[in-house]
């Protein structure tokens, strides 16, 4: 148990260098107004602002959207475990199955004022991003349902229409609006970005991403019986049924707050839950916070590469995860048997 | 309209038709004649190096840009134009004429037009798009303005395809001549404020290397700040208007310039520490005089300049 502890120290370690990485690269500052701001605002030093443009940058572009890329990426790692469970394969991810593309659907519906604001514009977005991907899911899901079992050839190319068919609706939606600049932002919703980022629109992602993580937690025993397939946990006295509408709604509502914020990213759920498996083992206790660690460093970091490729403008990030999921992800198609243990 | 330049007298006239005429059969590239069917044809070989047989007399011509339109009405042909882009708005005599959509272009509305020669713009149109008009109705010639002195020659080509070289030259004349007067202005500022042009003040669309956009900036009087961008067309990164903190803000929009100002804030609140915001110096011209590789590019840069320094340059 002790080597635990100091693999959990280990990574916070490497996400505190990292997020140092992210918040200096950029257009040059010199390390001294860096430090200046950081020193200025994370110690609390008395007097005004050493540097305002340097504070600007730092603190006000650079650190939010670096806490957004842990957030956003921590999220779509958890619950791209959650999902691999959820169907016992690990194929299965939140863009891959559709969720993501109907959250933008959701999102975008409602960002062109196609839906009425309910509560607040920072509620109804999230909400509505969190119904179009709970409407996906639940489609995918029933298709690749037979009486007896789930077919992941069904689940997967279900998936894949639902991706294409809510990606449809969020492009009409977008470039038949009045706004000047929807080919931007049909990019945005398509592909993912956290240029969006700022310190008040990440309260929403944050909790959310943080109950979700702590509920599936709580359920991390009733979730490592149902790797022993629907017999054996029922014969264990889990309500299976119970358990997968609700891990449905958790991957629902998590994707759907994320992807309010950053748009559609994909493949992080992907490869996380992949890697860490091989260093965690199955068990949801230890696999589902590291998942959070290791999706958190890896959109971080792929955010870095999309900042550094194209400096002074804004490349989606979710090519970067693309580029580097899509070939994971055929390597795994390419695996004949594949178990989790 | 302070420093007007000045009209050519007649005799500079004379000189300047001789000179065209000498010009137009060096540079005419009127390589060869042909007969197709009874319309005569010669070949021009367009901005885009491509060879086109353009009729030797053009009755009606469609044009595919709203700056070539202007091209056009200014070298003096604007009877000529049988229709425009829905994008099209000046002069006010586009408003009376037929209309098709451009992007993408519409050839079927393009070819009900009838016309004996298209013109296209570089820096809107495609080439395969002109192909494909080309095969089945009028020539397509590209013209090609990347530069301030690319207008001139743009009005010059204009006139002597569709057969008003001498008018066309007028104009260019006097193009040029208000460009001198303003560079003769703008020559002896002390300070060139940082400038940073921008086509929205939501998304930082902005120009980069390569734009004729540095130069017209150069020419009002400003040094612009995206001079050296690598992308040329590039949408900048708060971080970049950050850190290179412009002095003058310029939005091709028709709004107030303190409407403007806040809008940029509400998209931008790091801007705040922006001197341009700081000190009141968003402006906002309208796009069309900076965006459309035209001739009121120059009206452009004096309206630039008028913003940058008033106390030179009159406002208009």
């Amino acid at each position: 148990m002790k080597h635990a502890w100091w693999a959990a120290v280990g990574l916070a370690a490497l996400l505190l260098a990292s997020v140092g990485v992210a918040v200096a690269i950029g257009e040059s500052l010199d390390i001294e107004a860096v430090l200046g701001a950081l020193r200025f605002r994370l110690l609390g030093a008395d007097g005004p602002v050493p540097d305002p443009v340097a504070d600007r940058i730092i603190w006000r572009l650079r650190m939010p959207r670096a806490v957004l890329a842990l957030v956003v990426g921590g999220g779509l790692g958890v619950v791209g475990a959650a999902m691999q469970t959820l169907v016992r394969n690990p194929l299965a991810e939140p863009y891959i199955l559709g969720i993501s593309s109907g959250a933008t659907a959701g999102a975008s519906l409602f960002f062109m004022g196609l839906l009425p604001p309910l509560l607040s514009k920072a509620l109804t977005m999230p909400l509505a991003a969190f119904l179009g991907g709970l409407l996906s899911m639940t489609i995918v899901y029933m298709v690749a349902r037979t009486t007896t079992r789930l077919s992941v050839a069904r689940l997967l190319l279900a998936g894949v229409a639902m991706a294409a068919l809510m990606g449809a609706v969020t492009s009409f939606v977008t470039l038949s609006s009045p706004d000047p600049d929807r080919l931007r932002a049909v990019l945005f919703w398509l592909l993912g970005s956290l240029h969006r980022a700022t310190w008040s629109l990440l309260p929403a992602p944050a909790l959310v991403t943080g109950a979700g993580l702590l509920v599936l937690l709580a359920l991390a025993r009733p979730l490592d019986a149902m790797l022993l397939g629907d017999d054996a946990a029922q014969g264990l006295g889990m309500r299976v049924e119970a358990l997968k509408k609700l891990l449905i709604v958790i991957a629902a509502l998590v994707t759907g707050t994320l992807v309010a914020a950053s748009g559609a990213i994909g493949f992080v759920g992907l490869i996380i839950p992949h890697a860490v498996r091989s260093f965690t083992g199955v068990t949801h206790r230890r696999l589902l916070p590291a998942c959070f660690f290791a999706g958190a460093l890896f959109l971080l970091w792929a955010d870095l590469a999309a900042r550094i490729l194209l400096p002074a403008q804004e490349l989606p990030v979710g090519i970067i995860t693309a580029l580097c999921g899509v070939p994971f992800f055929l390597a795994l198609l390419r695996r004949k048997a594949y178990e989790f243990a | 309209m302070p420093h007007a330049p000045p009209l050519p007298s007649p005799l500079a006239l004379r000189k300047l038709a001789v000179v065209l005429l000498l010009w137009s059969s060096l540079l005419g590239h009127g390589c060869t004649s042909t007969e197709s069917g009874n319309a005569k044809t010669v070949l021009v070989t367009d901005d885009l190096g491509r060879q086109v047989a353009v009729p030797t007399i053009v009755e009606r011509v469609v044009t595919l840009a709203p700056s070539v339109t202007e091209l056009v009405f200014i070298a003096g042909a604007g009877s000529r134009v049988a229709g425009v882009t829905t994008a099209d708005n000046y002069p006010p005599a586009t408003q009376e004429l037929p209309r098709f959509s451009a992007l993408p272009i519409d050839f079927e509305a393009v070819l009900q037009l009838k016309a004996d020669l298209v013109l296209a713009s570089d820096q809107v149109n495609s080439p395969q798009d002109a192909s494909t008009l080309a095969a089945v109705g009028p020539p397509v010639f590209f013209v090609g303005v990347r530069t301030l002195d690319d207008v001139m020659r743009g009005v010059l080509t204009a006139g002597r395809l569709l057969g008003t070289a001498t008018r066309a030259a007028i104009a260019a004349d006097s193009l040029a001549a208000s460009i001198r007067a303003l560079r003769a202005l703008t020559d002896t500022v002390h300070q060139r404020p940082r400038t940073l042009v921008l086509v929205s003040p939501g998304t930082l669309y902005s120009f980069g290397q390569g734009s004729y956009m540095h130069s017209l900036i150069a020419l009002a009087g400003g040094a612009s700040v995206t001079e050296d961008h690598s992308s040329s067309a590039p949408v900048l990164s708060d971080e970049f208007v950050l850190s290179h903190l412009p002095e003058v803000i310029f939005v091709g929009a028709a709004a107030a310039d303190d409407i403007l100002r806040e809008a940029i804030l509400e998209h931008h609140p790091t801007f705040d520490v922006v001197p341009a915001t700081v000190a009141h110096r968003v402006y906002g011209i309208d796009g069309d005089l900076l965006f459309r590789p035209g001739p009121r590019l120059v009206e452009g840069a004096w309206q630039l300049a008028a913003r940058l320094h008033p106390d030179l340059v009159a406002s208009r």
